[in-house]
Parts: structure tokens; C-alpha cells; sequence
């Protein structure tokens, strides 16, 4: 009975899904898929008629080829960074007592709801010439003079490694406790080493949540667009800032548009990997 | 397993990395000198009442609360309908839909700024308040409906359909049943969608036009040059996220306990 009227009350009420969900899907539609319709119709055109005019002249233009080449390089070194880093913090989270969790837990979720731009900031203090490495290197007697942190491909991995650095930590956090610990207490009884434990049977049963933060990590740095700005001053642009430079500095709507497009695209595929990663974390469990 | 100690060592310096910049910060803004030395040579107040005295600074505050407040309400509402709307009731094309109120947060923002940027222009919604708030709304609503998706999901179905058994209208069971159980989780949803409205600065800065927000203000002198001020300013804007996120967190926690 009770599914029976279940049913019925869910059919009287459906036409009330339009009322609920039609003012966000206006909002939406107008403010946001228009928008990105517009800038995919703006990258297919040129004088005559549609065409890939615009995907043409980026490819050939050399700027592109070593801006893309930057965005690469820039989110691979980012990636490999926090990718073990974040392994090891989280691993070492998963370890500690209650109160410890929750105090380290805490000081990665804090630095994650701080705005990026303050936690960028931060790094001109720290790296500058006059910042704390250097000063501290110095007074060391290890340099004599000051080494230049930033506008390079350092400074920028520094500031981005650390704003997704919680990205990843906090998803495998999660995957990390779940892993069920009478696994390795049966392996240790059979006789296996530490070693042998952690890599046979602990994480394997981590890589797929793993692989799925890795994606995400890969998925923000590839579009960042406020690091590099900051602390690349602009001598590391990445795809990201000549997007800004074709609509402030040369308006070149059409060249904008056909970057935004690209990144549109990259980002939609590796999104796609992340899911079916995402959903299968939860399958083996 | 106990980690070991070159396990331990990295844990704990990058957990130092990770909060580096947030305790860098801080002890910079009290600092007397204008350079950016550190440790600062001495302690003084100067930069906060270079911020306060500052009417470019104080108007961009003034124009992100407004613009935070309304985005943030707005976003309350449409992103809590939509929610309730996509978790209780049957709909064609669902996860399309989802998707498409997600596809916000999951773009790189450069690419939503451009599309506004070359949309907004064409409409003259640029440098727009109407325009603004838009945007903001819809880059603000996909954490709101994080936060009320889990919270409509675990909410018992059955306490709804027991109110309309016993004769309530659905504004009835809306008002005496259902928004008084989730007035935390709102709550949550709407200081997260409010500090993220007051942060956002891509977005802000391709369509703002003249309006200058604290965020838009802030990039733009990181970009040309850097006053110390601006440590004030940061430490300022660390210190409401804490407190806001302090007080969202204390709130849902008490309603757990009560319930």
C-alpha cells in the first residue's frame, strides 16, 4: 500500500519538477550555455562563412605551439608533485591518532577555503628575492646571490602545487580509511614484509581513488588561470592568460574563443576519464 | 602499519607547505615596515588603517558584499529548488540537467569569463550589475546544490508524505516540516556560496567593468605593483573565512546533535 500511494503522490506532484527547476534552468541556459555556444560559434567563423580558419592560425602560430608547450609542462610538473606528496600526507593522515586526524585534517581543509589569490600572494613574501628561502640560503653561506623563485616555471609549480594539493588529499583521505586493515593483519600472518604489504595488498586497493584525484589535480592546473598570472608575471603564461591577452591586449575575439574551445575540449575528456575512475572506486568495495 | 620516518618527514613538511602561505601572511599584515621583510621588524597597525582610510579599498568591500549578498541569496534559492526539484520528483533528461547546473565548477573559470565576456558584450550586459550577479549565481550554485543534494537525500521521504496524509498543503509541510530540519544545512549552503561569491576574481575581472570588487582590486596591484596593504587586506579575508566557516560548521553540528 504504502508504495502504491508512494507512486501516486509522485505522479500528482511531477509537474511541479518544472516549477522547482525552471528558474535555475533560464538562469543557466541564458547566462551560461549561450555564453559557451557563442564562443564555439565564434571559433568556427571566420570572413567567409564557417570554417577552421582560427584552429589553423593557432597551430601555426609558434607563441601557441610554446604556450601549449608551457601549460604541459607546467601541469605535468604540477601533477607529479602533489601526486606524491598528497600520497604521503594522506597515507600519514590515515595513521595518526583521533585528535591528530582531525587537527591535520583540519589544516588541509583550512588553506582550501582561503582565497587563491591570498594563498599566491603569500609565495611573492616567501620566494622573493628578499623573502624568507633566500634570505635563509644566504645567511647559510649556500648562495651568495639571491636565486630568483619567481616569474619562472618554478615559482608557478610552487604556487599551483600548493592550492591543489587538497584536491587530491582529501578524496584519498576518504579512500584511504576505508581500506579494511584485517587485509594487511592476513597478510603480515602469512609472513609478508612491510614492503611487501603496502604495495601487494594496501595499494592496490588506493589506486583507483588515487588515479581519480590525479585526474582532477591534471583537470584544475591545466585551465589555472590567477597563478600563473601572479607568480609568472607574466614570462610563464599558460593557455589560460593569452585567452586574456587576445580579448585585453590584441582583441582577437575569434583567437580567444578557438583557446577557450581547445581547453573546453581537453578538459570535457579528461573529465570523462575521471568519471568512469570515480565510479569504478566505489564498484570494488 | 606505522609510517616510517622518511614517510613521516615528508607528511609533516608538506602539511607545513600547505599552511606556509595562510601563517606567512598574518604576522606580514601587523608589520611596521614597508618592505616586504620577514619577520617583520616591528608591530603596527598601519596597513589596516591604510586599508580603512583607502576609499578604493573600502568601496570595493562595499561592492562585494552587495554583490555577494544578493548572488548568494539568489543562488540560496534556485540552487535549493533545483535540488529539492531534481531529488524528489521524477524528470525527463535528469542527469543532463545536473549536469548542465554543474558544468560551472567543473570548466576552468577562464573559459566561463570569456563566454560571459564575449556573450555579455554583445548584450551590453557588461560591467553590468544585472550582469554581475548573473554570474556569480550560476558560478555559486553548483556548491549550493552539493551541500542541499546530500542534505534532501538523507531527509526521511516519509515524514513529507505522512504531513500530506494528514491533510497539510505542500507549503504546509514545506514550512512546518521540511525548512526547519534543513534551515543548517541552508545555512552551510549559503555562507559556502557566499565566500565563494566574495573570492571569485576571473569571472569578476573580465566582466566587472568599472565595478571593483576586493578580489578584482587585489589582483589587479599583485599584477602592477604590490602594497603592503594588501597583507591586511589578505589577512582580513582569511580571518572572515574563518569565522564564517567556523560558524557553519558549529551550526550543523549542533543540529546533528539534536536530531
Amino acid at each position: 500500500m504504502a508504495t502504491v500511494s508512494h507512486t501516486q503522490t509522485y505522479r500528482r506532484k511531477s509537474w511541479g519538477a518544472v516549477f522547482f527547476i525552471l528558474p535555475l534552468l533560464i538562469l543557466v541556459v541564458i547566462g551560461f550555455d549561450i555564453p559557451i555556444v557563442t564562443i564555439f560559434n565564434y571559433s568556427i567563423s571566420s570572413a567567409d562563412g564557417y570554417s577552421l580558419d582560427n584552429f589553423y592560425e593557432l597551430v601555426t602560430t609558434p607563441v601557441f605551439a610554446k604556450v601549449a608547450l608551457n601549460t604541459l609542462r607546467i601541469t605535468v610538473m604540477t601533477t607529479v608533485i602533489v601526486a606524491i606528496a598528497g600520497y604521503i600526507l594522506a597515507y600519514w593522515i590515515s595513521t595518526l591518532p583521533k585528535t591528530g586526524r582531525m587537527i591535520a585534517l583540519a589544516l588541509v581543509v583550512l588553506p582550501f577555503w582561503i582565497s587563491v589569490l591570498v594563498r599566491t600572494y603569500a609565495w611573492i613574501v616567501v620566494l622573493g628575492n628578499a623573502g624568507i628561502v633566500n634570505k635563509t640560503l644566504q645567511s647559510l653561506g649556500l648562495t651568495a646571490a639571491p636565486i630568483s623563485f619567481l616569474y619562472n616555471d618554478l615559482g608557478v609549480t610552487i604556487g599551483m602545487a600548493n592550492i591543489q594539493l587538497p584536491l587530491l588529499v582529501l578524496p584519498l583521505y576518504a579512500a584511504l580509511i576505508r581500506v579494511d586493515q584485517r587485509h594487511m593483519q592476513a597478510a603480515a600472518s602469512l609472513g609478508a614484509s612491510k614492503r611487501v604489504i603496502f604495495w601487494r595488498v594496501f595499494f592496490p586497493q588506493t589506486l583507483k581513488a588515487y588515479l581519480a584525484g590525479i585526474m582532477l589535480v591534471t583537470i584544475v592546473s591545466i585551465g589555472f588561470y590567477i597563478t600563473p598570472a601572479i607568480l609568472g608575471g607574466g614570462r610563464v603564461p599558460m593557455m589560460s592568460n593569452v585567452i586574456e591577452t587576445y580579448i585585453n591586449t590584441v582583441p582577437r575575439w575569434e583567437l580567444a574563443s578557438a583557446i577557450a574551445v581547445i581547453l573546453l575540449f581537453v578538459t570535457l575528456g579528461l573529465f570523462a576519464i575521471y568519471r568512469r575512475l570515480e565510479n569504478r572506486t566505489g564498484d570494488e568495495l | 602499519m606505522t609510517p616510517n620516518y622518511a614517510v613521516r618527514t615528508v607528511a609533516i613538511v608538506t602539511l607545513g607547505f600547505l599552511i606556509l602561505p595562510v601563517i606567512i601572511v598574518i604576522p606580514m599584515s601587523f608589520s611596521s615596515a614597508s618592505s616586504m621583510s620577514f619577520p617583520p621588524p616591528g608591530l603596527s597597525l598601519r596597513w589596516y588603517s591604510s586599508f580603512f582610510g583607502s576609499s578604493v579599498w573600502v568601496s570595493a568591500t562595499i561592492t562585494s558584499a552587495v554583490l555577494a549578498l544578493i548572488s548568494s541569496t539568489l543562488g540560496l534559492l534556485l540552487g535549493s529548488m533545483a535540488s529539492y526539484g531534481l531529488c524528489r520528483r521524477r524528470i525527463m533528461q535528469r542527469g543532463i540537467i545536473e549536469s548542465n547546473f554543474m558544468a560551472p565548477m567543473i570548466l576552468p573559470t577562464i573559459i566561463t569569463a570569456v563566454a560571459l565576456y564575449i556573450a555579455f558584450a554583445k548584450i551590453g550586459l557588461l560591467g553590468t550589475l544585472i550582469g554581475l550577479v548573473m554570474a556569480h549565481t550560476i558560478l555559486l550554485v553548483p556548491y549550493v546544490m552539493v551541500v542541499m543534494n546530500v542534505a534532501f537525500r538523507s531527509f526521511d521521504l516519509r515524514q513529507e508524505q505522512v504531513s500530506w496524509t494528514m491533510g497539510a498543503s505542500w507549503y504546509t509541510t514545506m514550512r512546518r516540516v521540511v525548512l526547519p530540519q534543513l534551515g543548517p544545512n541552508l545555512f552551510a549552503a549559503w555562507v559556502f556560496a557566499f565566500v565563494h561569491s566574495f573570492d571569485e576574481v576571473v569571472v569578476t575581472s573580465f566582466i566587472a567593468g568599472t565595478y571593483n570588487t576586493v578580489p578584482k582590486q587585489m589582483f589587479s596591484e599583485l599584477i602592477l605593483e604590490i602594497s603592503p596593504t594588501i597583507t591586511a587586506v589578505a589577512t582580513l579575508l582569511i580571518a572572515f573565512t574563518v569565522a564564517s566557516l567556523a560558524g557553519a560548521t558549529l551550526i550543523m553540528k549542533r543540529s546533528v546533535q539534536t536530531v
